[in-house]
């Protein structure tokens, strides 16, 4: 047989085992802990699920038709209620910490019933990442304060994040084409802050998120190196909102447009900055905003998957029971051949793609973004430590520039790129594969159901109306297909370049 | 744009004009008004207008022939129209579809007086136009209303789903059970009758602008079409030329998607150049244009079969109709995408074909169920 140092040539080279097979390496090394919380996670998702969604959320999507205006006001209010908005808030933040891979078993339990309001439950956590990976203690301690703050009030504060713009889409995830792209809003440089113009369009939950984290550019030209990331909150002085986006599906879940006009946000609101960058590392700025942008996205892609496989979920389960109210020439359906392998295709796509995304999840727990959380010490010092811990010894800590220096060190500096790379291409591809086979299961669900399937109160048409953002937000599933290539297959082909034909 | 139908027969040529000047000045204007809730709502002007405008340019009665009232057109003339229609909004050629079914099951039944009788004596829309359950095959729903009969004529009782102009037209053509008989029947059905329950339009996927309703019947009057028990036979010999119809709808829908998508292509830049310039989306652009392209001419062709008669002509209509209607359904995902965040907002149109092609997928009866009776029929 092979000797160890053999084996270890050929598992190393390119495709390298351990990346290719991720779940086999790290699955084993998590904390056992995680899966008793996950399944707690998924129990309340249930719960929430039976008392709340389902008796609710198709008149809430006819409401949404009634008065295109129509804002979930009351479900924001019960979500906040059921502690969703702080519950994967770190500890360290005053939150309830759980951790942050339960969240898409927890997406795709709300998704599978309704992809309205999955969104309006978890978009906020686009906004805590966008927060958090910018690494700035101060910033997410104040902004996540008021977060924590809104549960025990029962008024609800959530955080939205604003990066699309009129002209800017696909532009705005990538450093390579944010110079080339039409980019317009600016941020000045003034003293004690910046100033904001431009407008920033397709924003979830816009108008119901007291916070929102912006992106804005001191040279609009060269947006890669100058992004500046800010935290605007809900009647800052310039910022007010445009029209409310009118959608096809997930209306239950508002889009608003944000507008900004001479909007100065103070310098204790910059979560990060081309000058804030430089204090902790050396690396060039345009590196560090490509870092921060792959690490938010490598969090939110295989949620946006999980929506996906939400959706392919919510159209397998109305098919079976289609399939077990009817007959077809006097006999079940559901005993027809044909039938039955139409739902165990369906049920397979559900299934791969809960694969795809856990396997996103397992690379980012510990190879990327939460590597430092899910340690097993880390992980159990941390679930086992009494509020009051965090409270007097590490809060007073996160106000300090250490605070920043570190988070900002760990995430956006140390991080190797080989990982960085394997996360968010896994995060890619999970996003466009579970989000394609999203549509697919409706596509089959619809042809199976035939007229029945077109109506409202069946739900399907809905799926079907609501799953086709998902192949487009968080980057359009052609951008996930770059980005597949860019970062898992362009690396062992030197001569390979990305968005250069 | 000539249609396919039009450069293979150019004996089509003023249709064509007629209702592509119809389309352009009539319908676009309001598309988007059209769809917008509550569904089908007949109590604006607009709508009623409309309707009453296609019935006075004859599309109504397009296959239905001159010695009823109709302009006595083929299967292509209907094809062409219903494309065209469909590139605007396909909530009308479901209109005209639903039109010229309900017309052929009568005349499949050899049902003359009844012919007579509804489209000799029609004066608006309303009475010319028949509403009829366009989205099923009778045979294979569930419940359908029993039939009893009554002096010289039947009643119905019962409950029809998904009634298409239930709420608005003065006649439908229903499929009901005559006790202790095999199969299915047709019957007249006057919708002012005591004894009709319509229900509010239905909230449906797509095709807004056509009212849906599901109908009750409680000793509804009816008067049978043809012979009892015969139901299956007129639908299958109605259905059979009436398939290439609904890939017609389709076709439309993806050269709307298609000319809205390289439109937009053309506008829209990323990374300092215009989309249509990126390799991948000139890649679904293309995979568009060849599923659009290929659909239309396989229409044209299977219309131009089907009046030759060629043999096996109505294994080709449903072949057709089971394949473009897969192809527009992947073509109109694909045009939302082009169009990215853009698309999946109402103030573009592919949003609103994205939701028709699969409402059109679902005429004359489920996917899976046309595929097999084709190949049973290919078999036998």
């Amino acid at each position: 047989m092979l000797s160890r140092s053999d084996v270890k040539s050929k598992i190393s080279r390119y495709p390298q085992f351990t990346d290719a097979t991720i779940s086999l390496h790290y699955a084993p090394r998590m904390p056992k802990a995680m899966v008793r919380e996950t399944q707690e996670v998924v129990a309340v998702a249930r719960k929430f699920n039976d008392e709340v969604v389902r008796p609710y959320y198709l008149s809430l999507d006819r409401k949404t038709h009634e008065d295109p205006d129509f804002m979930p006001l009351e479900l924001v209010k019960k979500a906040n209620e059921w502690g969703f908005y702080t519950m994967w808030v770190p500890k360290i933040f005053g939150g309830q910490g759980y951790n942050m891979p339960s969240l898409s078993y927890f997406c795709e339990e709300i998704a599978s019933v309704c992809l309205g309001v999955a969104n309006v439950l978890c978009v906020h956590y686009l906004g805590v990442s966008g927060l958090m990976m910018a690494g700035n203690t101060a910033v997410v301690k104040r902004v996540m304060s008021d977060v924590v703050q809104g549960e025990k009030t029962g008024e609800p504060c959530l955080i939205a994040l604003a990066i699309t713009e009129p002209t800017a889409g696909t532009d705005v995830e990538e450093v390579d084409l944010e110079d080339q792209g039409k980019i317009t809003c600016s941020a000045k440089k003034v003293k004690g802050g910046y100033v904001v113009n431009g407008t920033k369009i397709f924003i979830s939950m816009g108008r119901l998120s007291k916070w929102t984290v912006l992106y804005g550019y001191t040279n609009l030209k060269k947006a890669s190196e100058t992004t500046v990331v800010m935290l605007v909150k809900q009647g800052m002085k310039g910022f007010t909102y445009g029209t409310h986006e009118n959608k096809m599906g997930q209306r239950i879940c508002p889009a608003d447009v944000l507008e900004f006009e001479d909007c100065f946000v103070p310098d204790e609101l910059v979560a990060l900055d081309p000058e804030k960058t430089r204090r902790f590392t050396r690396q060039k700025v345009r590196d560090i905003n490509m870092r921060h942008i792959d690490y938010i996205v490598s969090i939110t892609r295989p949620a946006v998957g999980s929506f996906g496989t939400g959706a392919a979920r919510g159209a397998f389960e109305a098919a079976l029971k289609f399939a077990n109210e009817h007959e077809l020439d006097g006999k079940p359906m559901i005993n027809a051949e044909w039938v039955q392998c139409r739902l165990a295709e369906m049920y397979s796509n559900m299934r791969l793609g809960r694969l795809a995304y856990t396997e996103a999840n397992l690379a980012n727990q510990h190879r990327g973004v939460y590597n430092l959380l899910q340690m097993k010490p880390m992980y159990y010092y941390l679930k086992s430590l009494p509020k009051a811990y965090f409270d007097t010894v590490i809060s007073p800590l996160l106000d300090k520039p250490i605070g920043t220096w570190l988070l900002s060190k760990w995430y956006l500096d140390w991080q190797k790129p080989d990982d960085q790379h394997l996360c968010t291409g896994l995060g890619s591809m999970a996003k466009f594969n579970c989000t394609d086979m999203g549509i697919r299961n409706c596509q089959m669900a619809l042809e199976i159901m035939g007229q029945e399937g077109m109506r409202h109160e069946g739900g399907v048409e809905k799926i079907l109306r609501d799953a086709k953002l998902l192949q487009i937000y968080e980057g359009t599933n052609q951008l996930n297909r770059l980005n597949v290539f860019k970062s898992l297959i362009a690396p062992a082909c030197p001569k390979a370049k990305v968005f250069e034909e | 744009m000539e249609a396919v139908l039009t450069a293979l027969n150019k004996d089509l040529k003023p249709f064509e004009d007629l209702i592509t000047s119809f389309s352009k000045g009539q319908l676009k204007p309001h598309v988007e008004e059209r769809d917008r809730y509550p569904f089908g709502d007949l109590d604006t002007s607009v709508n009623e207008e409309a309707f009453n405008k296609i019935y006075e340019l004859g599309f109504l009665g397009t296959m239905l022939p001159e010695k009823f009232g109709g302009i006595g057109q083929g299967i292509s003339t209907l094809c062409m129209m219903l494309g065209h229609v469909a590139e605007v909004d396909a909530s009308y050629s479901l209109i005209i579809f639903t039109s010229s079914m309900s017309q052929q099951i009568i005349l499949e039944a050899g049902a003359e007086r009844i012919a007579e009788k509804i489209f000799l004596g029609a004066k608006t829309a309303k009475d010319y136009l028949v509403a009829y359950p366009s989205f099923c095959n009778p045979g294979q729903l569930v419940t359908i209303p029993k039939a009893s009969p009554a002096g010289k004529g039947y009643t119905l009782s019962g409950k029809l789903d998904y009634l298409v102009l239930g709420n608005f037209s003065t006649w439908a053509v229903i499929p009901a059970r005559v006790a202790d008989t095999p199969g299915y029947s047709y019957f007249l059905v006057d919708l002012s009758d005591k004894g009709v329950r319509k229900g509010e339009p239905i909230f449906s996927l797509g095709l807004h602008a056509c009212p849906i309703v599901d109908a009750t019947f409680d000793n509804a009057s009816a008067q049978l079409i043809g012979e009892e028990g015969a139901g299956e036979r007129y639908f299958d010999a109605a259905s059979k030329v009436m398939h290439v119809a609904t890939a017609s709808i389709s076709s439309g829908i993806m050269k709307g998607s298609l000319k809205e998508a390289v439109d937009y292509a053309k506008e829209r830049e990323q990374g300092g150049r215009a989309i249509v310039n990126w390799s991948e989306i000139r890649m679904l652009l293309a995979n568009m244009a060849v599923k659009s392209r290929a659909a239309e001419m396989c229409v044209a062709e299977t219309c131009q079969g089907i009046e030759a008669r060629i043999r096996d002509w109505g294994v080709y209509s449903a072949a057709t109709a089971i394949m473009v209607h897969e192809l527009a359904c992947e073509v109109v995902t694909d045009g939302v995408q082009v169009l990215g965040g853009n698309g999946y907002m109402k103030d573009y149109g592919q949003e609103k074909r994205y939701r028709d092609a699969r409402q059109v997928q679902a005429l004359l009866g489920t996917a899976p169920l046309k595929k097999l009776s084709l190949i049973r029929e290919i078999i036998a």
